[in-house]
């Protein structure tokens, strides 16, 4: 039973890492622009069809197709926010508009992959090879996940915490009005804010499509759970994100061994519902960083 | 704007003229048109419609039926959603006036046009749709696929005389088929069934039921999932954890889209089916080699029973000498035994394909085939 559990632990942090990448640009873009982007499970779902082409009908190795999907989810983030953002925050109902602006965007997205790719799901080879720690297996690809996903967050944290730009972008996210009164441009600020969450949403489809299989529906299935995530870890907190991706990832894995998977889905959606009527402002308790 | 003005009147003549060219030509060999509904804009939908295609297109290459007639497809998408299902088939009953509705993947969907059908006396050739409802009590429905109690049939004297394992495992899709074979595999195997896990059909990581699963120490596991997205990974990840037991997939489900998914993590794993590829009869060959030269892939059981809905309708209204009355033609298939890729299809009175016995089969270095007996 220990050695289930173990390997249920590992499994569940692996899974944990995914929810937190996902969840992790939905929140950075409710912090700064204060919208729900509903684009954003499609944004995870080109990163994982961009590693699909550029494995297959490039031929590329799957590490040289990363950069890629994350440059794709760049240009895509760029355009989102142009087309259907940018235009709108500025009305006086804009967060709503661009709910539904985005939601429009996400159909678009899917079904434009479902004509002109198909809707057939593929396999994509990742990292190869599996770990043994004891009784604890782990692939090659979610060992990479894991590691990969830590650089990422370590590497957002620093640029939030010590470059110009994060300390612009934390101004924002706390006022938009002080922003511009001490100069800031904060058009700027939001489109760069849009592009980095759609790199890391990106990056997140190409890191986890070698383990949940690509198919055109991943990012509608993906972004419930990220939406659960960021609702108990609170909207516009980073580190709730990634602690609460982490942690629902857990609670899967162990609840489902202990309990049954049915019962691991009944409790984390109780608690996204506690939590909203407890404690609305997640568990971190920010409002905005 | 004078220009503007007359190039669009050139323009809309020229549509007029062009949709009225077909018509007088037509008067000849009026073709016979069917009416073709899948979900088109899912993989499997789009196997059906492709069967279905290469049906019409080796009857028309064959001169058709009736004397010459051509075979004509109305094919509208459903969605896997029964009210667009329903829309679909109004508009080919009411808009089109086609009273011969084939095709369907999805049950909930075929159960909803049925009603329709039999509100307008309309016969309908159900392909894939699995649920034993579709086929009760209209003498104009018919159901090419096998239920999952027929293969059940089949299959379970197979698992107890061949495989004969000592303790089962089943992870199988939370969905009625998913319960149904959880629940059949404990009637039949009692006690030795030692895990039953179930998975949602949006899940996508099965770490957790996997590990479960190894640490019931099971020297068979059954699958009954009908997304091969979901089987196929479940197999990857059983290889990756290195999960030792037997990988039994249930009747029906395995096909090679599913196989290429898991990649080498499917070698061994068995199942059973109503048609296989390589099947050795005449009019296979040619199905499968016209497939090939149309659609560059090799058909599978989907394709199949796409191709037979219309396939079998054609060649019922051929025998029948008539192309409007649904009611005679329906009594024509009954009547009839009728020759498709998979071999010789009779019709139960309740409208059920019945063919031979369940084809086994495996999976050898990444292909799935007939297992040798």
């Amino acid at each position: 039973m220990v050695d289930i559990l173990l390997q249920q632990i590992a499994n569940g942090l692996s899974v944990g890492m995914g929810y937190a990448l996902v969840a992790l640009g939905l929140t950075l873009i409710f912090g700064v622009l204060h919208v729900i982007n509903f684009s954003h499970g499609e944004t995870f779902m080109l990163g994982g069809l961009l590693t699909l082409i550029a494995t297959t009908t490039l031929g590329l190795p799957y590490l040289a197709a990363l950069p890629l999907a994350g440059l794709g989810g760049a240009v895509l983030g760029w355009g989102v926010n142009r087309i259907a953002v940018r235009p709108l925050l500025a009305r006086r109902d804009g967060g709503a508009d661009v709910l539904l602006a985005t939601f429009a965007v996400s159909i678009l997205i899917h079904q434009a992959v479902v004509m002109l790719w198909g809707p057939a799901p593929a396999r994509i080879d990742g990292v190869p090879g599996t770990f043994e720690l004891g009784p604890v297996v782990l692939t090659g690809q979610r060992l990479f996940v894991l590691a990969a996903g830590l650089a990422l967050l370590v590497a957002l944290e620093w640029m939030l915490r010590r470059t110009r730009f994060g300390v612009e972008l934390r101004a924002v996210a706390q006022s938009q009005f002080a922003a511009r009164v001490v100069g800031i441009d904060v058009d700027r600020v939001n489109g760069a804010t849009f592009g980095i969450a759609a790199v890391v949403a990106a990056l997140g489809g190409a890191l986890l499509s070698p383990v949940i299989l690509y198919s055109s529906s991943m990012g509608q299935v993906v972004i419930i759970k990220a939406f659960v995530v960021v609702v108990i870890g609170g909207m516009g907190s980073v580190s709730g994100a990634v602690a609460c991706g982490l942690l629902v990832g857990l609670l899967e894995a162990v609840l489902g061994l202990v309990a049954g998977e049915g019962v691991a889905t009944a409790v984390i959606y109780s608690l996204l519902l506690a939590m909203l009527l407890i404690r609305p402002q997640g568990l971190t308790g920010k409002r905005a960083r | 704007m004078r220009t503007l003005f007359r190039a669009a009147l050139l323009a809309a003549a020229c549509t007029l003229a062009l949709s009225a060219a077909p018509r007088t030509a037509a008067l000849a060999a009026d073709p016979v048109r069917l009416g073709v509904i899948n979900p088109t804009k899912s993989l499997v939908g789009k196997q059906g419609q492709q069967g279905a295609v290469v049906a019409a297109e080796m009857i028309n290459a064959d001169g058709g039926i009736l004397g010459g007639r051509k075979i004509e497809l109305v094919s509208y998408d459903t969605n896997f959603l029964p009210n667009e299902g329903v829309a679909a088939a109004q508009r080919l009953i009411n808009q089109d006036r086609i009273r011969f509705i084939t095709g369907e993947i999805s049950s909930t969907v075929a159960l909803a046009v049925l009603q329709l059908a039999q509100a307008n006396g309309a016969l309908f050739m159900a392909a894939v749709p699995k649920h034993p409802a579709v086929t009760s009590g209209y003498d104009r429905v018919f159901r090419l696929n096998s239920t999952t109690a027929m293969d059940a049939k089949d299959f379970d004297a197979f698992l107890v005389e061949q495989i004969k394992p000592n303790k089962v495992a089943v992870i199988a899709e939370n969905s009625d088929f998913g319960r149904l074979t959880i629940a059949g595999l404990k009637k039949l195997f009692g006690d030795k069934v030692v895990a039953a896990e179930t998975y949602e059909m949006t899940q996508n990581d099965f770490n957790t039921i996997v590990t479960k699963v190894k640490g019931s120490g099971a020297d068979v596991v059954c699958l009954a999932g009908s997304n091969m997205e979901q089987y196929g990974n479940i197999l990857r990840v059983a290889a990756e954890l290195k999960l030792t037991a037997k990988r039994c997939v249930m009747p029906g489900i395995l096909n090679s889209e599913g196989v290429r998914i898991a990649g080498p993590a499917a070698d061994g794993a068995f199942s059973a089916d109503i048609y296989v590829t390589g099947l050795d009869n005449p009019l296979n060959q040619r199905f499968v080699a016209a497939y090939k030269a149309r659609y560059n892939e090799l058909p599978e059981k989907i394709e199949v029973l796409g191709f037979e809905s219309i396939w079998i309708v054609a060649k019922a209204m051929d025998k029948a000498g008539d192309a409007t009355d649904p009611g005679k033609v329906a009594r024509t298939i009954h009547d009839n035994a009728w020759e498709t890729p998979r071999g010789t299809v009779r019709f139960e009175k309740n409208g059920q394909a019945v063919a031979g016995p369940l084809i086994n089969l495996e999976v050898i270095g990444g292909k799935l085939v007939a297992a040798k007996p």
